[in-house]
């Protein structure tokens, strides 16, 4: 399984000479799995470039698999070149409601009047579902996806490929369900994460910021940093960098978090913008 | 690594029971007892640190759930396994013994948690104890 990231940025698209280090785009992971499939993690503005290098390949069948669908999760639908050519097949999967499909809650972004293009003129076959509740088979990789601590229907996901497992949870507030008792078990996200050889987590804020935003459905990056301690994780990549975050910002961040996590799994890293990892070579 | 765990619904359930200074407990689907807050931990007679999850023979056994006309209740019976069997609100009055030896009257309200509209998780009791007869 090979992880690329196409964006990291939470909330809002922060382009600017501040963030080009790790990059502006919004939430955006491609998977390329061990059988060729591709499995894209949210479609944040990070998904407008991999549309544009998916195009040098053949068409064929992609798989979305969408947290949730606020604005900084789907806003790269309208320009993701896939679905506006015919012989694309886009496999969407995201949270279940009580109220609409996911094809309709997607399509109000993808609607005017917030967007000119209804997704129902789109040349590409697109298939929506909401997830499954036990883990289903995307190629040659087993999917699990959870409900996780956020405000309104989100969920984590764990995709697991020949051994080698990537816990991604964006937007997570675990700390809200973690003071009962010290048991992980009724820590928001914990299964989806444990013994994870890799995971991105929600690091969007400072421990001060926290104080401030307590309940909006983020992570400071020391409640990451004790998410992925109680989750065994191997690694933990900050992800979903505040948009008023600079580099320089987030590499304070980074130190603050490295150190909470020193000598107990490997060095964590700040998820950016061209970064991919192979997990069947990175042990 | 074992790596299972419970709904969200309940995991929020039972941390939104932690902040309710109302008496409040929580059963899984099986019919445990996973939560009980520092509220209901006064009524029943213990703190729910002291005690943990409970089985739900081991629950019923140790809080003897009654009618108001002393017959027994199975945990099937009482409000909060009638709101997950049936999936649906109760409101009951029942007698429980607490852990502390003395004998309640409490008013129940309890309903079922669910996850989807088919998926039922567990279900939570808020309950208040009833002033003793003068």
């Amino acid at each position: 399984m090979i992880v690329r990231v196409w964006g990291a940025r939470g909330s809002l698209s922060a382009p600017g000479p501040a963030t080009v280090g790790y990059g502006g785009n919004t939430s955006c992971v491609e998977l390329e799995l061990a059988d060729g499939t591709t499995l894209i993690l949210d479609a944040g503005s990070g998904i407008r470039e991999l549309g544009q290098r998916l195009l040098e390949r053949d068409r064929g069948v992609l798989h979305l698999c969408l947290t949730h669908l606020h604005l900084d999760h789907v806003e790269g639908l309208g320009f993701f070149a896939p679905l506006w050519r015919a012989g694309w097949k886009l496999r969407f999967w995201g949270p279940p409601s009580t109220t609409a499909t996911l094809r309709e809650r997607v399509s109000r972004y993808l609607s005017p009047p917030l967007f000119p293009i209804g997704l129902s003129e789109a040349p590409a076959e697109a298939v929506f579902e909401d997830v499954p509740r036990k883990p289903w088979r995307v190629g040659s990789a087993v999917v699990e996806a959870q409900m996780v601590e956020h405000r309104g229907p989100t969920l984590g996901y764990r995709i697991e490929e020949e051994g080698h497992v990537l816990a991604y949870l964006p937007d997570h507030e675990p700390y809200l369900t973690a003071a009962v008792d010290d048991r992980p078990r009724w820590v928001s996200g914990w299964a989806l994460a444990a013994g994870a050889d890799l995971l991105f987590h929600d690091s969007q804020y400072t421990a001060d910021e926290y104080v401030g935003r307590l309940g909006w459905g983020h992570s400071s990056g020391n409640h990451a940093a004790a998410f992925a301690r109680a989750a065994e994780v191997r690694r933990l990549a900050m992800f979903h960098h505040d948009p008023m975050r600079s580099d320089q910002a987030l590499e304070e961040l980074y130190d603050e978090v490295a150190d909470l996590l020193r000598d107990e799994q490997e060095a964590p890293l700040i998820a950016r913008e061209g970064l991919e990892i192979d997990l069947g070579t990175a042990s | 690594m074992e790596r299972t765990q419970p709904d969200l619904v309940l995991i929020v359930a039972r941390s939104f029971a932690t902040k309710l200074a109302t008496p409040t407990v929580i059963i899984d689907a099986r019919g445990d007892l996973v939560y009980f807050n520092d509220a209901a931990g006064e009524v029943l007679g213990r703190s729910y640190l002291d005690i943990g999850e409970l089985g739900v023979s081991r629950w019923q056994e140790l809080f003897k759930p009654r009618t108001l006309d002393e017959k027994p209740m199975t945990a099937e019976q009482t409000p909060g396994g009638v709101a997950l069997i049936e999936r649906r609100p109760v409101h009951d009055t029942i007698v429980i013994g607490g852990l502390d030896g003395r004998e309640r009257e409490i008013t129940v309200t309890a309903f079922p948690l669910f996850s989807r509209p088919d998926h039922v998780v567990g279900s939570m009791s808020i309950f208040w104890e009833l002033p003793a007869a003068p």
